[in-house]
């Protein structure tokens, strides 16, 4: 056995679910080292939601098996739910809408059998710790979209597990609130030195936070290895879309005047913008543009992973 | 020390739900409806009627329809509120991180059980002594005598009859609950649970003035029991055993 099986938190043997004739998750095997950030990329469809929800036991699987913390997801479901912390797709939209972010929290740390004594505690802790001291009372209806995800991400570490699995973390985030959660992440990892298991369709996100990268593709994967030795193997280049409403001259110069934007192809109804180390700019692009009150309909990541797959398939790169 | 995770997700059910209009005056008003219609019905019969055969034939007919009546008043809460714990929750995705918890597949279906249970059992049994303590303060302001509407045979129903229709519902509910997308479509199901509550007041109906319907009335009775005794103990049964997190989280 390597060193890296050895060390794993996360174990998957040969697992495989189907939902009829879809193949959702095709005899998949991967480790994941404790206390690492781990993205698992992949187009919609492509099995990662699946791959969490069998790794939280809420589906189970027709072959295979996986460990999480020592814990088997088939001989010891209750086990591994009490070790694993989640974070669903579309996390936001998770939360009870009539209940406020306390009460929230207060909910599941009950069904997470917190103890009653340090309830208010934890809870404190983590609504400062996700700057949302101000909003405990508030419904969690009423909370924006960046908040509801944050909030949602302290109910998945209420109980401090030791895995916690995110499902897409960022989608439906601007970019800053993105950020913003991004760096929360990164605060967790080091802070409570937890496995994070990360599904994602967002390269810049994994390159920027995880230390491993698998990549999946009609739920078999393709690609494994560290951020880094994939990140050469796949040369990226990002360029980014962005679409306004008017004034496009206008926010051409604008964006043309930004040090860090290495070029810009005007198009038909758009601008295609390649900017140095995007992960750290993108925003401040955004920023600008905002503040000069240009009106971006859209800002999108022009690089498709799908290419990148198919990239990797041609060149025969599967591990 | 712990709470109890089964009261836990009760307690949650029921603030969700109480916080959804169409369940908060929904329960209002069938906690409200139930005894005034139960009230009105036998007050006018017994005030409106001269005391002869006429009226002993009636007070024999109303007495099991009122029972049916206020049962389907305290058992149709009981599918409001199991479609939106169950149902609801797929609807509004917050099953997902609720079933990712190590809560056991027993403590979350008695959690939801109680849910249901509590408030029905409460505008069941309150609505029915709220009738009968209504009804013969106004007898005796009448200067009527007092009179027991449901009769003995019709509280032993609502007693044994109810709290089965209640589990009934619910576990039919569990039991629906992996194969409908929409709580108003679960809501719709389960109604016909409520069905069994209205055999007291069709079958009595058609002895009416006949020397049988006593015996007829008690065998209604004993029949509603069993059949919803039975109908709780199947049904309970397989939702306990078909209960299934892959289905419901497969159609989220």
């Amino acid at each position: 056995m390597s060193e890296l099986e050895n060390n794993a938190e996360v174990r998957i043997t040969e697992l495989t679910k189907n939902f009829g004739d879809i193949m959702a998750v095709d005899h998949m095997n991967l480790h994941v080292p404790a206390g690492s950030i781990f993205g698992l990329l992949g187009p919609n469809g492509a099995g990662k939601s699946t791959t969490v929800r069998l790794l939280c036991t809420l589906l189970k699987p027709v072959e295979g098996t996986a460990q999480v913390a020592g814990h088997d997801i088939l001989e010891s479901p209750v086990d591994v739910r009490e070790v694993t912390g989640i974070l669903p797709e579309e996390g936001n939209h998770t939360l009870y809408p009539g209940m406020t972010a306390y009460q929230n929290l207060e909910y599941f740390a009950r069904l997470y059998g917190v103890d009653e004594d340090i309830i208010p505690e934890r809870i404190h802790e983590l609504l400062t710790f996700m700057n949302l001291n101000d909003r405990a009372d508030d419904k969690a209806g009423e909370l924006s979209t960046g908040n509801r995800q944050r909030l949602a991400l302290s109910r998945a570490i209420l109980h401090k597990p030791k895995v916690l699995l995110l499902d897409e973390p960022t989608s439906a985030l601007d970019p800053v609130a993105a950020k913003r959660v991004r760096e929360l992440i990164l605060n967790l990892s080091q802070q409570y030195k937890q496995t994070v298991f990360i599904n994602s369709h967002n390269l810049a996100e994994v390159q920027r936070i995880c230390d491993r990268i698998a990549i999946i593709d009609d739920g078999k994967i393709i690609l494994y290895g560290t951020t880094r030795e994939l990140l050469s193997q796949l040369q990226v280049q990002q360029e980014f879309r962005i679409r306004v409403s008017d004034g496009m001259s206008e926010a051409q110069s604008l964006v043309e005047s930004q040090e860090y934007v290495l070029s810009v192809k005007p198009e038909v109804d758009s601008l295609l913008v390649a900017i140095r180390d995007p992960i750290e700019n993108n925003s401040k692009l955004m920023r600008a543009l905002l503040d000069a009150s240009v009106n971006i309909i859209e800002f999108e990541e022009e690089v498709s992973l799908e290419d990148l797959y198919l990239d990797a398939i041609m060149r025969g790169d599967k591990k | 020390m712990s709470k109890n995770k089964s009261i836990v997700v009760a307690m949650a059910d029921l603030r969700a739900a109480m916080s959804l209009r169409f369940v908060k005056y929904g329960l209002l008003g069938m906690g409200a409806l139930g005894p005034v219609a139960a009230v009105l019905t036998v007050v006018a019969t017994v005030a409106l009627i001269p005391p002869g055969p006429d009226y002993d034939m009636l007070v024999q007919y109303i007495a099991p329809t009122i029972a049916s009546m206020l049962m389907i008043f305290g058992i149709i809460p009981a599918s409001m509120i199991s479609a939106n714990a169950l149902v609801g929750e797929r609807e509004q995705k917050t099953m997902e991180p609720l079933l990712a918890t190590p809560l056991t597949d027993r403590e979350l279906l008695i959690g939801k059980l109680l849910s249901s249970m509590i408030p029905s059992s409460i505008l069941l049994f309150g609505g029915t002594l709220v009738s009968v303590l209504a009804e013969n303060v106004i007898f005796v302001l009448m200067g009527l005598p007092l009179l027991l509407i449901p009769d003995v045979g019709g509280m032993l129903m609502i007693f044994i009859a109810g709290p089965a229709i209640i589990i009934a519902v619910v576990s039919f509910m569990i039991l629906i609950s992996g194969r409908v997308t929409r709580v108003y479509e679960a809501y719709q199901m389960t109604s016909i649970v409520v069905i069994i509550a209205i055999i007291p007041m069709i079958v009595p109906a058609f002895f009416i003035g006949g020397s049988l319907i006593e015996s007829v009335t008690w065998l209604t009775y004993i029949t509603t029991i069993l059949i919803s005794v039975a109908f709780m103990a199947i049904t309970f049964s397989l939702a306990i055993t078909r209960f299934n997190r892959d289905r419901l989280i497969s159609m989220v």
